[in-house]
């Protein structure tokens, strides 16, 4: 009974502290930055293939709104195809919420041009369809701005990866030899049952 | 040949006229009845950690093997409806070998499936390891018919409630050791896709070793097991046809039927999605919605006994009339508190509320089989039906 009100009493300061946070809309930061991703062709392999990421300051942005980035973080984000029936990917405005893009790529300081990084990626990525954003964040690490390398619609420059599947040789061979041997064990149990009867039989 | 003579044998609890136990002591562990008893539920408690070993890990899985909600959503409901029809077969089974062989062989026979998880990588496969895992849930009927076999009347209830409540208990605990087992495998330095396939050998390994124990330290009745007995002549060889006939058409155990469904069925469905539902809805990590969730399954470890112990105190009293009362007011108050659950927004009240939930509705589940094994002197069809239904519930 105790260790239940405890826990209840630590989720409820948990909830309480995470309240107070500032709530950043995505609909609220502008999309001040210009990503590119550029990778090789066809589906890329989670554990082997790299992408390379540019990302600078777009131009065309009234001079002077980039005086509060300090950092940018890069994010690999589910493209609408990936999240259809997994509510667990589902795009929210909250971005404490959002669970669009759930792998970090780089966090770097804010520079306007010449970024550049090269991402092998990794292998607890999952198969699916991806695009890239990075986030312009202020020295509150609060997110300012953005940019991905898609459209806002999110339909063009997605890109595709093969996960690992996690098997192995030794895996595979473990689990067949074990359900084999319990099989076979269970024969065994089976004849000496048998046999037992038939000695008490003949008592 | 020469029959044995049973009048003399010694047992460590006093025994009844059939040698059942008329007393429940759980700290013993003494052959035949408590031994039984501890290795009833120990295997059964493997069983369900086995069917209940993937939700946990589910956010893993489901990004491993490209999963939908929908094929999830499958899984879940195949893992508990592949029992149905081997808890049918289970009660034959348990009449005609007795609950020591019948239980190991499920097992050991369900046991490859829990192997196999660690080597799915579609859907598919997903869906049918969780299938055929799920029928080692027919344990059930193995422990509660080997109870009856063992304890008599007076004690059945409890009996039956603590070997049920504590195999339940695995559900919870699956919850809380499987991403334990997980984190520690991925510590070691295997990558997450590869981790979870690694952590379900413990489980698997587990169930098989409790199929061992039952088959060599266990035994069906006080006075020995089904094919000795059988040959001795000293036990009688049912007809299953005529079993069978007599449970279709006895009305009760359809009315326990429908009831059970609305708990033991809710507390499946429950077990299924628990984990999932708070990671998802309520943004906490992994290790958090494993805790939480267990901590559902985990109040078997009193709530389904209790319900066993409060249907024997009621009947020292009022009979079955107590029984029959106590069974509808427990489950009436769960269903209640189903509805608030569905209701509350905030995570503190959800954990508050779907406690004291778990509470009733396990109890009632014990209630209910302080009521079965009195329905008829073989009753082990009735266990059938009265789980029949419970899974179209879910």
């Amino acid at each position: 009974m105790a260790t239940r009100l405890f826990l209840v009493a630590t989720l409820l300061l948990s909830c309480l502290a995470a309240t107070s946070h500032g709530e950043i809309l995505f609909s609220s930061i502008k999309s001040s930055l210009l990503v590119s991703a550029s990778h090789r062709q066809g589906v890329l392999k989670a554990g082997e293939d790299d992408i390379t990421l540019t990302w600078s300051y777009k131009s065309s942005n009234l001079a002077g709104t980039d005086s509060t980035y300090k950092t940018v973080k890069l994010k690999l984000c589910y493209a609408p195809i990936s999240q259809k029936d997994r509510a667990w990917r589902r795009t929210e405005d909250h971005l404490k919420k959002d669970k669009t893009c759930q792998f970090d790529i780089v966090t770097k300081p804010y520079k306007s041009a010449n970024n550049n990084f090269t991402w092998t990626i990794e292998r607890d990525v999952p198969t699916g369809t991806y695009f890239v954003r990075a986030y312009a964040l202020n020295s509150a690490g609060e997110e300012s701005g953005y940019g991905q390398n898609t459209n806002a619609e999110k339909t063009d420059d997605l890109f595709e990866v093969q996960a690992i599947s996690g098997r192995h040789a030794t895996l595979d061979i473990c689990s067949v030899v074990f359900s084999v041997f319990s099989v076979v064990s269970l024969f065994g149990f089976f004849y000496m049952e048998k046999r037992k009867a038939k000695a008490s039989q003949h008592n | 040949m020469e029959l044995e003579s049973n009048a003399d044998r010694k047992f460590a609890l006093p025994v009844d006229s059939e040698h059942k136990a008329t007393e429940f002591r759980v700290y013993s562990a003494s052959a035949p009845h408590m031994r039984s008893f501890h290795l009833s539920w120990v295997s059964f408690f493997s069983c369900f950690v086995s069917t209940f070993a993937a939700p946990p890990l589910l956010p893993i899985i489901r990004d491993n093997l490209d999963l939908t909600a929908t094929d999830i959503g499958n899984a879940g409901i195949a893992a508990v409806s592949g029992a149905v029809f081997a808890r049918i077969a289970m009660g034959t089974a348990c009449d005609l070998f007795g609950p020591r062989l019948a239980s190991s062989a499920l097992i050991l026979l369900t046991a490859p499936a829990v192997f196999l998880t660690a080597i799915s990588n579609s859907a598919i496969s997903f869906l049918l390891v969780r299938f055929f895992t799920g029928f080692s849930l027919a344990t059930f009927v193995s422990t509660q018919f080997w109870m009856s076999s063992m304890f008599s009347a007076n004690v059945v209830g409890t009996a039956n409630g603590i070997a049920g409540g504590w195999g339940n208990l695995g559900g919870g605990a699956a919850q809380l050791i499987m991403p334990l087992v997980f984190s520690l495998i991925h510590k070691i330095g295997a990558t997450e896709f590869t981790a979870w396939r690694i952590a379900f050998f413990i489980p698997a390994l587990f169930q098989a070793l409790s199929a061992y124990a039952v088959f060599f330290l266990g035994q069906d009745m006080p006075d020995g097991n089904y094919a000795q007995l059988h040959k001795s002549g000293e036990k009688h060889k049912d007809n299953m046809s005529d079993v069978l006939y007599h449970a279709v058409t006895n009305y009760r155990g359809w009315i326990l039927a429908l009831t059970y469904g609305y708990c033991f069925g809710v507390e499946l469905t429950v077990d299924n999605i628990i984990a999932q539902y708070f990671f998802d809805s309520f943004h906490v990590n992994l290790h958090t919605a494993g805790i939480i969730a267990a901590s559902f399954g985990l109040a078997n470890l009193f709530s389904r006994p209790g319900g066993g112990i409060l249907s024997d105190i009621v009947a020292k009293r009022f009979g079955m009339r107590g029984r029959l009362w106590a069974l509808w007011i427990v489950q009436t108050i769960g269903g209640l508190l189903c509805v608030l659950l569905g209701k509350v927004e905030s995570l503190s009240g959800s954990i508050v509320v779907m406690l004291v939930f778990s509470v009733f509705c396990q109890a009632a589940c014990g209630l209910t089989f302080g009521v079965v094994p009195f329905v008829s002197r073989r009753y082990v069809f009735h266990l059938v039906f009265v789980l029949l239904l419970k899974v179209y519930f879910t």
